[in-house]
Order: structure tokens, then sequence, then C-alpha cells
């Protein structure tokens, strides 16, 4: 609340109760009461960047007379209206006076959902920026709030015993009174307060106690009223600007939910997008059998990473080190598991991977301002060749994490020449080390084996796209479903090329099949989809662009 | 110019196309036939669109029925539209007519 409080005073040289005002009429939309009260606080809850309570109270203010709107007190006037009658009418008094002269001022009303805390002498300067709204929602709701009513005269024998009473926003006629001049806005409404309580009529407004319990239990209902359909709601909004980044972005940020959050945790706060696109390159060949070793690996490098990462002052070459270190370390990862898959895949993906460490290495080497350590890269980078081409995946596991180690200490300016030296010992020392214990084999590899493997692609396509926690047992249909989805292809396939008398498909073959599909018509191309979706080196493999000497590629 | 060419290539590396996986499927499935280059990378395509708008029937599903986690029947109802027969899938090209 302080914070909040400091950051309101920040915006406006003198925060009044205007000003807030002003600024609640500039942030909330205009709404026509069409939907539930829900609905609408939600809306009006999510744009602004003020204090969240704050807002949400007068939304959920906003909202209940919304509500109350509908139900056909009111006809012409909305919370706009209302609060521009406010605005019209109130006094220009400042919120840091002192009590007793900010008393006078028109916040009269204190309602029970309007208190946020108990009744503190430095918080209750907060309370007349929120009582008028919710005054005005208490002023429409109050007929059909008998629980209000029970909680506001309780309530109110709290207060006969504190603070001096002021009139309570009540009764129908609240809305033709806050027309009327202002310093009682509310002064109609304390007529049936008054005639209850004489002695309240006419007091000026203080500040009373808030009622926690009821405060909480209002909190509670708009929080559950926001939270499930807001969720929900919220989701389909935000899939559509990421699904048009999809080409930048890679399509695996989130398929692994299990571990990317402990993941993304330990990383260190300098880890930027090359970071993540290199961690998630080998991440998605990985299965996801092992999200144990990739927890425990990037937890320790990355938590030293990061020690020493921060010791080093802003500099350019630290930068991208960082980032390359951070993806050669995510290498370490998937190589790790990868102990367990055929040997072609990892072979393969081990290559690269170690193409893209290696070039990382060479850059990092070449901005490297002390000599020994490019001297020590170079030795490792090269060290590490070798291994990579003998393709036993474990012995590149292990030179990248010493290559890692090795970098470790650049990062520091400071480091002493002699301890450079000490670790230029240490990459060929535990290297030795640790080729007898890695004597897991794959073992007999079962013939679902390498289709599991290429289904497990298009499965973790599938988790991305949904941008939804999956069941286990709805993954295992997403495999059987794509089975069967391939079968059709191949009939379907194998029928167009009979049709045209061919025993080959070909790419026409592919394009009536899309149009059958209904992913290709008239509006849009098989090219159009093609640039969509696939990356560009695909993309020129398929369409046909003319280059220079009057060559076209691919030839037609 | 080392630093482009690492990231572009990083980007192929996350979009590849599982080739020898899809050759290797089509040739069980019907040895007697070849597919071409391109059409290896037709059908990635072809795989692509239809994983993401499994995912997406599924995931209406799924708000459908008011669940923050995807279910087998979410998935199972979704390819019932795909795989039932081909008319309700043809959704797309009746809208356009």
């Amino acid at each position: 609340m302080a914070e909040a409080m400091a950051e309101s005073y920040n915006r406006d040289s003198e925060p009044t109760t205007r000003t807030l005002l002003r600024r609640v009429l500039d942030t909330a939309d205009t709404l026509t009461p069409r939907r539930r009260r829900s609905a609408r606080v939600r809306r009006l809850s999510s744009p602004t960047k003020m204090n969240v309570r704050r807002r949400s109270h007068r939304a959920r203010s906003i909202g209940r007379l919304a509500h109350v709107h509908t139900s056909g007190n009111l006809e012409e006037q909305t919370p706009r209206t209302l609060l521009k009658n406010i605005l019209l009418t109130a006094p220009e008094s400042s919120v840091m006076m002192p009590e007793s002269v900010v008393k006078p001022v028109p916040t009269p009303q204190v309602v029970q959902s309007s208190r946020r805390e108990s009744s503190r002498g430095s918080l209750e300067l907060q309370l007349p920026e929120l009582e008028p709204p919710t005054t005005l929602a208490l002023g429409l709701l109050a007929p059909g709030r008998r629980k209000q009513r029970q909680r506001l005269s309780v309530f109110q024998q709290g207060m006969d015993q504190g603070l001096p009473l002021s009139q309570e926003p009540r009764g129908n006629g609240s809305a033709s009174s806050l027309t009327s001049s202002l310093n009682l806005t509310f002064a109609t409404p304390l007529q049936p307060q008054s005639a209850q309580r004489p002695g309240l009529a006419r007091r000026p407004p203080t500040r009373r106690a808030v009622d926690v319990g009821a405060f909480l239990q209002d909190l509670r209902d708009t929080s559950l009223a926001l939270a499930s359909p807001g969720d929900s709601l919220r989701t389909p909004v935000a899939t559509l600007p990421t699904d048009t980044v999809l080409e930048d972005t890679q399509p695996f940020s989130q398929p692994l939910i299990g571990r990317s959050p402990s993941v993304y945790h330990s990383l260190p706060c300098l880890s930027h997008t090359e970071a993540e696109d290199a961690k998630r390159a080998v991440s998605h060949r990985t299965q996801s059998s092992g999200p144990r070793l990739q927890n425990h690996n990037p937890g320790k490098p990355t938590q030293l990473l990061a020690g020493k990462a921060k010791k080093v002052d802003a500099l350019a070459v630290s930068f991208p080190n960082n980032s390359s270190a951070v993806s050669g370390e995510d290498g370490v990862e998937p190589l790790q598991d990868g102990v367990g898959e055929e040997a072609e895949e990892r072979m393969e993906e081990s290559l690269s991977v170690s193409k893209v460490v290696a070039t990382t290495g060479t850059q990092g080497s070449v901005r490297m301002e002390k000599s020994k350590g490019h001297r020590e890269m170079t030795e490792a980078a090269e060290a590490k060749e070798p291994e990579g081409s003998s393709g036993a995946s474990l012995e590149l596991a292990s030179s990248t994490t010493e290559f890692l180690q090795a970098r470790r200490p650049q990062f520091l300016e400071p480091a002493p020449p002699p301890s450079a030296a000490v670790l230029s010992s240490e990459p060929l020392e535990p290297l030795s080390t640790r080729l007898p214990p890695r004597a897991r084999t794959p073992g007999p590899r079962p013939r679902q084996d390498p289709h599991k493997t290429g289904l497990s692609h298009y499965v973790k396509l599938f988790s991305f796209y949904a941008k939804m926690p999956m069941e286990k047992a709805a993954l295992e249909m997403v495999e059987k479903c794509l089975d069967k989805y391939f079968q059709h292809l191949c009939d379907d396939l194998e029928v167009f090329a009979a049709h045209a008398g061919r025993k080959t498909v070909r790419p026409e073959d592919l394009e009536l099949l899309m149009r059958r599909q209904g992913l290709v018509n008239d509006q849009v191309s098989l090219h159009v989809l093609v640039e969509r979706h696939l990356p560009l080196e695909y993309r020129q493999l398929l369409i046909p662009c003319a280059f220079s000497g009057n060559s076209v590629f691919p030839a037609q | 110019m080392a630093f482009s060419t690492t990231v572009s290539q990083r980007k192929h590396i996350k979009r590849k196309a599982p080739r020898g996986f899809l050759k290797r499927v089509f040739k069980r499935q019907k040895p007697h036939l070849r597919l071409e280059t391109s059409g290896d990378l037709l059908v990635h395509l072809n795989c692509l669109l239809f994983v993401r708008r499994l995912a997406e029937e599924s995931r209406m599903n799924a708000f459908e029925s008011k669940c923050g986690v995807i279910k087998k029947e979410h998935v199972q109802a979704a390819a019932k539209l795909f795989f039932s027969p081909t008319q309700p899938e043809l959704r797309g090209m009746k809208e356009n007519c």
C-alpha cells in the first residue's frame, strides 16, 4: 500500500480526489451493461498499472454499479457520468493535508467494501480517494444488498464507539444527490441513515477502521469471479501475438513444462534470447524422459556462471560470452540425456551442437583480451573437435563441461594469469577420468523406437501449439492420431499419384491433398503456406526462384 | 559474420523437418511408391498444419469443459473432426464457398 501511495504521489504533484478520479476515468473504458459484473470487472481491472487492489476495487465497485444498472435502477446514469459529476462538484483538496482539513472533503462514506486495511493513520489518507467510487456503488446497490446492509449496520455500531460516523451512501436517491452541489454530494443518501441515527446527520466524514473480515470476503468473491474466466480468456488472446511471431522464435518454447520453470529460474539474468534459442534448439530433441538430469545440470553451472558473471563489468565481451556459455552448457544437457538414444540421431545432434559450441567458442576466443585465455579456448576447442568426431556422445558431454569450466574463469577480469594456467590443466585431467564411468549403452533398441522418436517431434509441436499443460494420456492419444494421420496421408497420396498415372509422388499431389483438406484455396496458395510455416532453407528448396544468369532454382 | 551464420544455423535446427523419419514412414506404408525430394518437405508442412489445427481444436475443447489441462477426451473429440467423413473437415473450403 505504501508503494502504491508513493507511486500515486509521484505521478501527480498533488494527488487529489479529483486527479485520482480522472485517472480512473481515463483508464476505465466506457462499458455498457451487457454482461455479468465479473466480466466487466475483469476488463476494467486489466489495463491499468495502478495499484492492483485499488484498481480491482474500483472496478468492482463500478462493476457493481453496472450490475445494478442492468437491474434498472438508473436508466441514464453511467459510472462515467457520475464520476464526472463528482469531479465537477467536488472541491479541490489535497489528500496530503492533515486529517482535520480533509474530513470535510466529500468522501463521506466509507463502506465496508471500500476499506482495505485496519485503521492506520498513514493509510487513512488513501481512503478518501477510494470512497467516492465505492460510495457510488453502494448508493446504487443499497436496495439489493441485504448482506451489505447487515455488514454496514454492524460496522456502524463498531464505528459509533470509535470515530464519529459520517453519512452513509445509502438509498436510491444517491444518483440525484450526486448531481447536486458538492460538499455533500452524498447528502441525500444520508437521509435514510439519519432517520435511524439522528446524531449522524450532516457529520463531516471521517475515516473508519476497515472491517477486515468483510473486505477479505469481498476480495475472495471477486477474485473467484476474476480468476477462472480471466485465465481462460486471457490465454487465447495471448496466443495470437505469439502465433505471428512464430517464425522468429522457436516452436519449442513450452513443451517441457515440468522442467522449464526450474531452468528459467536458474538462468542468470544476463541470458537473453540467443541463449534461450540455443537451449531450446537442442532441448527439443531430447525425450522428456530425463528432466531430472536437466534440472541438475543447469543448476550447478548456471549458478556458478551467474555468480561469476555478476562480478564482471558490463562489457560487450562478457555478454556474448555469457550467452554462448549458456548455450554451450545447454548443449550438455541433451547430450547427457541422449546417451540412451539412437547413435545416429545423437551423432547428428552432437556434431551440430559441437559445431555450434565450437563456433561460439572461437567467437569468444577471438574476443578475449587475454592471450592466455585465447590459447586456453582454442586448445579446449581443438580438444573437443576430435572427440566430437569420435561419435561417443559422452566424451563430447564431458569435454563440453570442461570447456565450460575452462571458460568460467575468463569472465573474471582481474583473474591473474597463473590461475588461468592452472585451469588450463583442468580440462585435460577430468576428461580421462570421466571416460570409464559412462558405460551406459543404449541396449537392444525396439523397432518402434525410431518411429516414436520421429513422432515425438510432432508431439512436442502439439504441446507447443496447445500452450496448455497436457496429460500423458493425451500425448499418447496425439501419437495415435499422428499414426492414423500418416496412414491416411500415404493412402491419399497413392491415389493421387495413381490418378496421374505416376508411381512417384510429386509436389503436385501434395498440393492437391492440401487443397482437399481446405488448407490451400483460392485465397491462400501453397507458396503462401510454405512461406509462413517453413524456415528459409526449406522455402528456397520448395519455391522456385530466379537467380542471375537466367537460372531458376529449383529447376522446373 | 560468424555470429549471423550461427544464429541462422540455430534457427534451422529448431525448425528442422525430420526428413529421414518422413521418408521412412512413407516407404514402410507404400514400398511400391517413391517420394520426391521436395515432397518430403511438403509432407512436413502438412503435418505442421495438421498438428496445429488439432492442437487448437483440442484446446478449444478443453476451454469448453473449463479444464486447465488438456485431457485425452479433448484430443479424441478433436481428432474425430479430422478422421470422420471428410465433409465436416472441409470447413475451410465451405466457408470460402
